[in-house]
């Protein structure tokens, strides 16, 4: 049983969330990285700008370096965001020239800082500032040692830019959402248009209205309409069948209560004992064979039924065949008949079914042997192992059946266009209806030089 | 020393008026404990700021301000060194106020008053440029019977170098002992390349350098000077009203504004006390008696009064430099520039009398 609850709406919106979700976690952190990223890289160059203007600033008199800070560099360092800002100029050995910032450029930096410029995280106090070192070398008249040019402020500035950004970063995102929830609301409407329409389609039908769908719906769908169709089409053949077997079956017994009739009409017209008990005992064997046709039509009706799984059980069909053919060899009815066993196997066959049917099934093959063949036939019954099935066989040496008439045996009321043995035409019906339920074949074949072969292969319970 | 006195007529008053109500001295501590000390470290003279402080005192009777009125060095020393640390740190000193704040000296003050100021008055929201004082000319009337009183820069120079009667008669800031002239005649310097002909004017007219403007106007009021360059209006303009000897002309080429700056210290012991006054010196109501009983006159466009911004700049026009509250000033405290700075002022004063 297929069990997908929900709607397909929220399992496309949940798959689409999931996308989304995870797009989005990645898309997040994309965002993240990237906005600290570039506001380092925008307030960097402010500090570059600055140290440049300070560079600028920067005059020699008698070798010696002399800088008159210039305004604007400690404007550029503020930014907009008022940042605390920190400069040194130190020489060549790392004394300074001026500064307002606390010694905390070690060595290290100052070496690193005269190969290129750098740009460091340090911190004054308790607060995280960030450093960028220069070094000025300059060519002049006298020689000139070079300075280093050290400028930092706080990072208010770039928290704030960085913040900006991702807000602005997540606010693009957020929208986007929005749109593709919406788009992906409206595209899984028109998606689910055609299933709609079907849907009506389906609910609109007559209850006895099996013609096909007429409708072009998409590839997708295109499997699900065929399917339906096929099923209506099944429906249709199966309530023709079942008409025709109504009308036959009401045919069938209309003949013997015909009869029944014009025998007691007769009867009663004559005055004569004898005749009437005649006449009696032509009703008697009339209403017997229309019982049995009215037995067999119904246990024909009770199979096509919905068969009952609980009744199913495991059983040996050997034994079962033995049974029958002892029960039939003490009938009356087989007394003009050479009824027998071919060797059987010596060990169990188990197969899957239900005992009653499988009984009525070996039944009605050898009643059918006896009815439709002349007295002497050898009629001869047997089981033949295969590798995962077994094949239940019943030959006999009469008439045979017509080579174009073998395919049809199996429909009701069919008797290989013989009318003159007493019979309901049902028997193979019902031998087919059991094979079918349980879900052995049942095949007719000519046997040489005369005579019918039936057999039925079953499937072995456990068969590996 | 005019702060101790106050601390402890402070005290006599607590003392008396707890008298009549209960003789004891349990109560007299009570009242002292439920006081919170607030220690305000002013470059601003008292006399000039009471209005406020008793204003201030009366709003916040849970409050007990002990205003030390010091000079703009002691106020930064005291900044600096003092342990514990003033609460409230106020100086006319811009660049040394700006030093103090930008080595984080001064916590952010987060109030609806703080975040109203005007931007272009503060800076990261720690310190408050809370006053606009114009920065004057004052001349002598016997000046005026001589010659035209100067109404700009230029005036002021062209009468330094045709009249020789202002020999040994002129007088401004100096800019080695006082920040404040320092820092104006740095802000003078960066506007206009001509000024360094005015010092070197000033410099053959035997100019007398003076620390405060309160000498500045009483050798004035003496008859030592007729003429003074770059005093503070504010106090000028106070004097002016006593002493009609005295005039005041605000510069009519530019006029530069010089703002008290105030900052709550970084380790104030008493933050709350000290946020409290700050709110009520940036608020209102501390701003309307700044405009109406100070002459400090008042930053807030909406507060009327005699002494406010507004009023100022429709009396003497849009001509108002007000020396921007922003790291700009930090380069003025720069020890070589300031040097270089000096070496220059020293070079241009003796200039001329070099070139005789």
């Amino acid at each position: 049983m297929i069990q997908v609850d929900g709607t397909l709406k929220t399992r496309l919106a949940l798959w689409l969330l999931v996308t989304f979700g995870g797009l989005g976690g990645f898309l997040m952190i994309e965002a993240y990285t990237s906005a600290q990223r570039d506001a380092e890289r925008a307030f960097d160059s402010q500090l570059q700008a600055a140290a440049l203007t300070i560079a600028e600033a920067i005059q020699w008199q008698g070798g010696e370096p002399l800088v008159e800070i210039p305004a604007a560099a400690l404007q550029i360092l503020a930014t907009r965001h008022q940042e605390r800002v920190f400069y040194a100029i130190l020489n060549a050995n790392g004394t300074s020239i001026t500064r307002n910032m606390p010694t905390i450029i070690d060595p290290q930096w100052r070496h690193k800082a005269s190969q290129r410029p750098i740009w460091r995280d340090a911190r004054i106090g308790d607060t995280p500032i960030r450093l960028y070192g220069y070094e000025l070398d300059t060519a002049g008249w006298e020689a000139q040692d070079p300075v280093q040019i050290w400028v930092g402020h706080t990072l208010a500035g770039r928290h704030a830019l960085a913040s900006e950004l991702f807000e602005r970063a997540m606010t693009r995102f957020a929208v986007m959402v929005l749109l593709a929830g919406l788009l992906m609301t409206l595209a899984m409407r028109g998606v689910l248009k055609p299933l709609r329409k079907l849907r009506q389609l389906l609910r609109q039908r007559e209850n006895d209205d099996t013609q096909p769908l007429h409708a072009r719906v998409p590839k997708e769908l295109l499997e699900l309409t065929e399917t339906l169709n096929s099923l209506f089409a099944r429906q249709r053949e199966g309530r023709e069948n079942l008409l025709r077997f109504t009308a036959d079956a009401s045919h069938q017994i209309k003949t013997p209560l015909t009869g029944l009739r014009s025998t007691c009409e007769l009867a009663l017209q004559s005055r004569r004992p004898e005749e009437w008990r005649q006449a009696l005992e032509t009703v008697n064997d009339n209403a017997t064979r229309t019982s049995r046709l009215a037995e067999q039509l119904l246990s024909l009706a009770r199979l096509r039924h919905a068969s009952s799984e609980h009744e199913r059980g495991s059983f040996d069909l050997v034994a079962l065949l033995r049974d029958c053919v002892m029960e039939w060899a003490e009938r009356a009815t087989s007394r003009n008949h050479d009824l027998g066993l071919a060797p059987l196997p010596d060990k169990a066959m188990m197969v899957r079914g239900e005992p009653w049917s499988l009984h009525e099934l070996v039944g009605n093959l050898v009643d059918n042997a006896l009815r439709y063949t002349p007295p002497g036939t050898i009629i001869t019954l047997g089981l033949q192992p295969g590798v995962d099935t077994v094949t239940l066989i019943i030959e006999d040496d009469g008439p045979g059946v017509p080579e174009g008439l073998l395919s049809r045996l199996h429909q009701p009321f069919e008797r290989a266009g013989r009318h003159d043995a007493e019979g309901s035409g049902l028997g193979m019906a019902i031998v087919d209806s059991i094979a079918r339920q349980h879900g052995a074949i049942l095949s007719l074949g000519a046997r040489s030089p005369t005579g019918l072969c039936v057999a039925v292969r079953f499937p072995l319970e456990n068969a590996t | 020393m005019n702060a101790s006195y106050r601390f402890w007529l402070r005290l006599a008053c607590l003392c008396l008026g707890g008298l009549p109500l209960s003789w004891t001295t349990a109560s007299w501590a009570d009242r002292a404990q439920a006081q919170t000390p607030l220690v305000v470290a002013a470059a601003l003279d008292h006399q000039v700021v009471a209005p406020l402080l008793q204003a201030f005192e009366r709003a916040y009777p849970e409050i007990a301000l002990d205003y030390r009125d010091l000079s703009t060095l002691e106020v930064d020393r005291y900044a600096r060194q003092a342990d514990p640390a003033p609460d409230v740190v106020i100086s006319s000193a811009m660049p040394w106020q700006m030093a103090r704040v930008n080595e984080g000296l001064a916590q952010p003050l987060n109030s609806p008053e703080a975040r109203e100021w005007p931007e272009w008055a503060k800076w990261r929201d720690e310190v408050f440029g809370f006053t606009f004082e114009p920065i004057v000319m004052a001349y002598r009337l016997d000046l005026a019977k001589h010659m035209m009183p100067p109404y700009t820069h230029a005036d002021l120079h062209e009468l330094l170098i045709t009249q020789p009667e202002l020999k040994g008669r002129v007088t401004t800031y100096s800019p080695l002992r006082s920040g404040v002239g320092y820092t104006l005649f740095q802000q003078d310097a960066r506007y206009s390349p001509r000024f360094w002909d005015l010092v070197a004017a000033m410099g053959a007219a035997d100019v007398d350098l003076q620390e405060t403007t309160r000498d500045m106007l009483e050798g004035l009021s003496e008859g030592r000077y007729w003429l003074g360059y770059n005093l503070l209006g504010s106090y000028a303009m106070v004097w002016a009203q006593t002493h009609p000897e005295v005039m005041v002309q605000v510069p009519k080429d530019y006029a530069l504004v010089l703002m008290r700056m105030a900052f709550i210290h970084r380790d104030a012991p008493h933050p709350l006390a000290a946020r409290q006054f700050l709110n009520f010196l940036l608020g209102r109501e501390g701003q309307r008696i700044l405009a109406g009983k100070t002459p400090l006159f008042s930053v807030l466009p909406e507060i009327t009064g005699p002494y406010t911004a507004q009023r100022l700049r429709d009396q003497v026009g849009d001509h108002l430099y007000p020396i921007p509250i922003n790291a700009t000033l930090l380069a003025f405290v720069d020890p070589q520039r300031r040097d270089a700075f000096m070496d220059r002022w020293m070079r241009e004063i003796q200039i001329l009398d070099a070139a005789k």
